[in-house]
């Protein structure tokens, strides 16, 4: 009996584990859940210029223009794919980087494509980059 | 007797490690989580692998992120934007550091380059010719 007592005092209370080991998990599993991995995103920089200076944009010598449509690239007046488009800019930039590019864009084409085009000047290094809207 | 003892009593095992580790890994996730929506979350954005990436050394705190959705809503971190009070912003910026900090476009791949084009007009109207567009370079979201 004395015995019994003097064990008691001298062991620490015996705490029970499993409801804060459940609640500690169930945060856990929400954390993981809910958490979102943020892409790496890039950026892609183009001039604008002036709208005075969009009247004769192809009086500039080494000039390239590409027009952004709805439906895909044209290239120096000739409907391109992206493939073929990354071959010509290919070409062109082994020439020179500083060439003048002007992207034209028609008011219905989606952003994503003038982003796929820009993407390829940034690609083989272009520097020249200007939009323009139609 | 004594073997038998020991066979139906449950087996103890020490908690006390593994309550460490799930207490740092919540700890952790308590401290990445953000709660607050700064920025439109609903602008799907194109792929362009070959651009200069985002970091935060190349992001100065004079950066401005303008964010056009699909359906051309304007907005600076999650904030919609009529286009006169956009101009009123960039007009102010100009003044206090001059047309060169970075201003950079977060536009839908779905939004029709009409919507983007006025913003960038409204961009060159303030006198900032130099403008960049957002692309993802390696996506690691769900």
């Amino acid at each position: 009996m004395a015995y019994a007592g003097k064990k008691k005092r001298g062991e620490s209370p015996k705490l029970d584990m499993t409801p804060m080991i459940d609640v500690v998990f169930q945060l856990l599993i929400f954390f993981v859940v809910t958490i979102k991995q943020e892409d790496i995103l890039s950026q892609l920089s183009a001039a604008r210029p002036a709208p005075d200076k969009n009247a004769k944009p192809d009086k500039q010598p080494d000039l390239l223009n590409i027009i952004v449509a709805p439906q895909g690239f044209i290239f120096n007046g000739r409907p391109v794919t992206l493939a073929d488009l990354d071959r010509r800019i290919e070409r062109y930039s082994k020439i020179s980087k500083t060439a003048m590019i002007v992207i034209k864009c028609t008011a219905d084409s989606p952003h994503g494509l003038l982003i796929q085009a820009l993407d390829i000047c940034s690609k083989h290094g272009m520097e020249n980059l200007s939009i323009f809207s139609m | 007797m004594h073997k038998k003892h020991s066979s139906t009593e449950q087996c103890e095992m020490d908690m006390t490690p593994m309550i460490d580790v799930v207490f740092q890994l919540i700890i952790f996730f308590v401290v990445t989580l953000k709660m607050t929506q700064d920025r439109n979350e609903d602008i799907i954005l194109e792929d362009g692998k070959h651009g200069v990436t985002l970091t935060q050394d190349n992001m100065p705190p004079t950066l401005l992120e303008i964010e056009v959705g699909k359906r051309g809503r304007i907005s600076i971190h999650n904030a919609t934007l009529t286009k006169s009070m956009l101009h009123s912003i960039l007009k102010q910026r100009v003044n206090r550091l001059g047309p060169t900090f970075p201003v950079l476009i977060r536009a839908d791949k779905r939004a029709s380059h009409e919507l983007v084009k006025d913003v960038m007009d409204i961009c060159t109207a303030s006198g900032i010719w130099k403008l960049s567009f957002v692309a993802i370079q390696e996506p690691k979201g769900k």
